[in-house]
């Protein structure tokens, strides 16, 4: 059953092939067994999900209507809202926090049938791509278990990858789906910003996140995003744009004739197997009939200085509240108010999360006029200008997802490392343009590449067409890493 | 130390004031807007800063706002957005107030006010929605907040630097606050923390053009003390200068937070005033800007009521009330409406203003009440004072119908009067006309002074009836009676 994408198990269910409760305890048995080497989760809540699956397998004997995800079992990340339930944000602060609301993109999930099984590791408060910086312990890549598997949504990214349930949510803020996605070789997609509400997301830079769909199945994140892209009247930055389906567009869609554009001279450094693979692909595109064109991205040299001033100053604001008054964790050493603060914060935040925070105070302090801030956002602008200009010479750009393959656990000295490993995935945030990272191969030490496509602003169906019509033609299926091919006893 | 000589020295004196606006609902949650209640039960997930929340803008308090701008003659911005302030307090939610800081909805503008008989026109510099915070209780142990004010809709109305005297910046601050009940965007009740002031005073030689150092009393909710705490800190800071006058400005009055210490009479240093910079504003990522139309503009000032100085000027130049006495009418927009709707029953407009004012103000003052409270009905009052107009009572019997009248509110004043026959004054011309007999044939001598010329004869014949009826005799006919008789003579 763990070889079944997302829409094969709820086509199963529909036909009553297979049942829900079938379905459910399957996949939690599977992560009794394998969640272990991963550490993909955080949390489970094995009762609640086998009765929500009774009810389902019910509502279907009485031929009652089902939603759109029924019987889906879902992964969430540990950043997103599900009422009643742990939101650690994999950090000790929110160690035994409990959510006092439901997110709107959990409620639709829920509204649809899909059956939540548990939440994600993921890099603390979302600042990472490795997954190493979680407070209750990495996760780990199936394909490598001493290797990263990306981050923030390391968890979300492992638990598909490993076929620990055949859909998840993460967070995306500067690469944090589409490139754990490549480096466990599945299907990220990040919607254009404002489609997916962020109402009971906790929030790392405001500007920039959005919560998406991860599954092993171009297919499977269209299903999804078709749930959970829709307009939110508790999120004052959600688009009154009614959901999409593209699905049935999938089949008759065609790449021929189609324009993709590719940086060339930002891509200059990419070298080695990376290069390879990514020419690899466009080269698969092109006998599809696409055509290929030089666009000038130059400016996207500076995303990452842009990114780290522009994310880490929202985010400086944003974990303000947690100070230890009102919910989380608090010292058991702090006496007097400046302690409550001082010490909560010492001790419960990790060290990315205050470098993060102490860098964005930072470039927030001095003169408004003259901060870093200020002069961030004018660059912001200009990338987002040019990105405009590039879309008027073609429909669709592709990028690598990432620079490399996952590195090494023990290879993680320097920590700008990993800061640049965003270098390709950040422009999509910026412009809070919609982009997705498909599986496009291995290197030769057996570590998956992504592909990633990116579209101009509310062009995500066009997006999802070209990354399916890619995935259709790349021939690679959905093969899982050799550790988790198996199933369970 | 020689001898200070104060007149030598003028006050700079500008105030901000922060007013809670009238509206149901907080200014970025759904959570009531309400006073009183029981702890923490006016909050939902927004008031508290709970992770995962977001704002949400109130429509009804950006309608308050552009009424007030309305109200003031300011320039309203089509285009402003909203942003965080960053300061940690446990009144704070979020550790971040979202106010206007970059781009206010309201600039400019003029408050008018009568100060003994001119008008008077100070300027507003600008005025912006920003969000309350919740309340501290310190208890013996501890010390706990209350969340039900975090979030009320607060409008920051900062003015221009003009006022150079403890009374005119009471004038401005009470005409004001008259302005606010008037357009309803607020009841600005001082007890409840409705309105309060946080005064920049500082002080110069009267020939000096440059302003000096100011400092700031902070948080003054009654316009007595707001007055005293002016004019200690006007001698504190002459005396600063006077003392040392060898010190540049800057260091003889360094800038900071004061508070005004009630009991001691003296303005208190609280704490070096932060900067500007300090609290690190940044735009708010989850607000979209207020984007306002001329044409919506313009559908509100339609709704504008009669505004206090039009009425003021109605009132002395078409119903001919002194101007002293309508710039007391008009200063609480419940008594100004109550007059208006009395008037219709009294008919004169200065006899109904004076009970207002004097008689009834007199009266509710000794029992603690409000001219609301009272209960009494305009209607009640009208008729009392259009009894006296006719006649049909003295003003001394319209006093003790008065006092009745606090004692029962649920009865009219004609009611009063029709019940009690102690009240109606004798009108029986026989009756009448026997007393009259009876006062000249005690005093002959009055009727030879009348004679003479001594008109004073007359008040002292009729003087007399009055006493023998105890007031009840109506003394325009005694008068008439007299005047028939002795003209007999």
């Amino acid at each position: 059953m763990h070889t079944l994408l997302a829409h094969e198990l709820h086509a199963h269910f529909l036909s009553g092939k297979l049942s829900a409760e079938e379905i459910t305890t399957y996949f939690l048995r599977r992560i009794e067994a394998h969640n272990p080497q991963v550490h993909a989760f955080l949390s489970l809540f094995p009762e609640k999900a086998i009765e929500k699956a009774r009810k389902l397998d019910q509502k279907r004997k009485n031929k009652e209507p089902l939603g759109k995800a029924a019987a889906i079992p879902i992964a969430v990340k540990d950043n997103i809202h599900i009422k009643g339930e742990l939101t650690t944000c994999a950090s000790k602060f929110l160690s035994n926090y409990r959510a006092p609301f439901n997110a709107t993109v959990s409620s639709l999930l829920e509204k649809e049938d899909a059956i939540f099984l548990g939440k994600t590791n993921m890099d603390e408060f979302a600042m990472g791509g490795s997954g190493i910086h979680s407070a209750f312990g990495a996760a780990k890549n199936p394909w490598n278990l001493s290797c990263i598997p990306g981050g923030s949504s390391s968890g979300s990214a492992a638990c598909i990858s490993a076929g620990l349930a055949p859909l998840a949510l993460g967070s995306d803020t500067g690469g944090s789906i589409r490139q754990p996605a490549a480096l466990t070789g599945i299907c990220g997609f990040k919607p254009s910003y404002g489609r997916v509400s962020r109402y009971g997301l906790v929030a790392f830079a405001s500007s920039l996140d959005q919560i998406g769909p991860m599954a092993r199945s171009v297919k499977d994140v269209a299903l999804a995003f078709e749930i959970i892209g829709a307009p939110c009247s508790k999120d004052s930055t959600s688009l009154q744009i009614p959901p999409f389906s593209c699905l049935k567009h999938f089949d008759s869609f065609s790449l021929k004739g189609k324009k993709i554009g590719v940086p060339w001279s930002f891509l200059e450094k990419l070298g080695g197997e990376t290069r390879a693979n990514f020419e690899n692909a466009l080269s698969l595109l092109q006998n599809l009939g696409v055509e290929i064109f030089d666009i000038d991205l130059s400016i996207l040299k500076y995303s990452i200085a842009v990114y780290y001033i522009l994310a880490t100053a929202e985010a400086s604001t944003n974990l303000a509240r947690f100070d230890g008054i009102r919910y989380g964790m608090r010292s058991p050493r702090a006496k007097t108010l400046e302690e409550i603060y001082e010490y909560s914060r010492e001790d419960f935040f990790g060290l990315e999360v205050k470098t993060r925070i102490m860098l964005g105070s930072f470039v927030l302090s001095g003169s408004t006029e003259t901060n870093q801030y200020n002069k961030a956002q004018k660059v912001r602008s200009l990338i987002i200008q040019k990105m405009k200009e590039a879309f008027q010479k073609c429909d669709i750009i592709a990028l690598p997802s990432a620079a490399s393959t996952a590195f090494e656990f023990s290879d993680q000295s320097d920590p700008l490392l990993e800061y640049l490993q965003d270098l390709y995935t950040i422009a999509a945030n910026m412009g809070g343009l919609p982009a997705i990272s498909v599986p496009s191969g291995w290197g030769s030490d057996g570590k998956p590449f992504g592909l990633q496509l990116m579209g101009p602003q509310l062009h995500d169906t066009d997006v999802l067409l070209f990354a399916h019509a890619f995935e259709k033609a790349s021939g690679f299926g959905f093969p899982l890493p050799p550790l988790f091919q198996g199933d369970i006893a | 130390m020689s001898e200070i000589c104060y007149e030598d020295w003028e006050p700079v004196i500008g105030l901000e004031i922060h007013v809670q606006l009238k509206t149901c609902s907080k200014l970025f949650s759904p959570s009531a807007n309400c006073f009183g209640g029981e702890p923490n039960t006016y909050i939902n997930e927004i008031d508290t800063g709970q992770p995962g929340s977001l704002p949400l803008l109130n429509k009804e308090a950006v309608d308050k706002a552009i009424l007030l701008g309305l109200g003031v003659k300011a320039t309203i911005a089509l285009f402003s957005t909203f942003d965080r302030k960053s300061y940690f307090y446990p009144d704070n939610p979020r550790n971040f107030q979202i106010t206007q800081f970059f781009r206010p909805l309201l600039k400019g503008g003029v408050v008018t006010c009568d100060i003994g008989g001119e008008t008077r026109h100070f300027k507003i510099n600008r005025a912006h929605l920003e969000d309350d915070t919740g309340m501290l209780k310190h208890f013996s142990s501890f010390s706990g907040v209350d969340y039900n004010r975090a979030g009320t809709p607060l409008i920051e109305i900062v003015s221009e630097p003009m006022m150079h005297s403890p009374k005119e910046a009471v004038a401005y601050a009470t005409s004001l606050r008259t302005l606010l009940q008037y357009l309803n965007v607020a009841d600005a009740n001082m007890e409840e923390g409705g309105m309060r002031m946080d005064v920049n005073i500082s002080v110069r030689k009267k020939a000096e053009t440059e302003l000096r150092p100011k400092i700031e009393v902070k948080n003054m909710n009654s316009f007595y003390n707001m007055s005293l705490a002016i004019e200690a800190e006007i001698r504190r800071q002459i005396e600063c200068y006077c003392l040392r006058p060898d010190l540049p400005h800057a260091e003889a009055i360094s800038a900071g937070t004061y508070k005004f210490d009630v009991t001691t009479g003296k303005t208190i240093l609280m704490r070096r005033k932060e900067k500007e910079q300090d609290y690190r504003y940044v735009h708010e990522p989850d607000l979209v800007p207020i984007v306002l139309t001329p044409e919506y503009i313009d559908s509100l000032k339609e709704k504008l009521p009669e505004l206090p100085h039009e009425r003021y000027l109605r009132y002395i130049k078409e119903l001919k009330i002194a101007p002293d006495s309508a710039a007391i009418l008009i200063t609480e927009k419940f008594t100004s409406d109550f007059f208006e709707e009395a008037l219709v029953f009294a008919k004169n407009p200065t006899a109904l203003c004076n009970w207002i004012i004097v008689e009834f103000a007199g009266r509710l003052k000794e029992k603690g009440l409000s001219l609301k409270e009272s209960k009494i009905t305009p209607r009640s009052l009208g008729i009392l004072i259009s009894l006296i107009e006719t006649q049909q009572i003295t003003g001394k019997i319209a006093k003790l119908i008065a006092d009745e009248m606090l004692l029962y509110p649920e009865k009219e004043s004609d009611a009063i009067f029709k019940e009690n026959p102690n009240y109606h004054p004798i009108s029986d011309e026989a009756l009448l006309n026997r007393f009259v007999e009876e006062t000249l044939e005690k005093f002959p001598e009055s009727i030879r002074d009348f004679q003479a010329g001594k008109t004073k004869a007359l008040a002292f014949l009729v003087g007399q009836v009055m006493q023998k009826t105890q007031g009840k005799a109506s003394p325009e006919i005694v008068n008439t009676l007299f005047l028939k008789r002795l003209k007999k003579n």
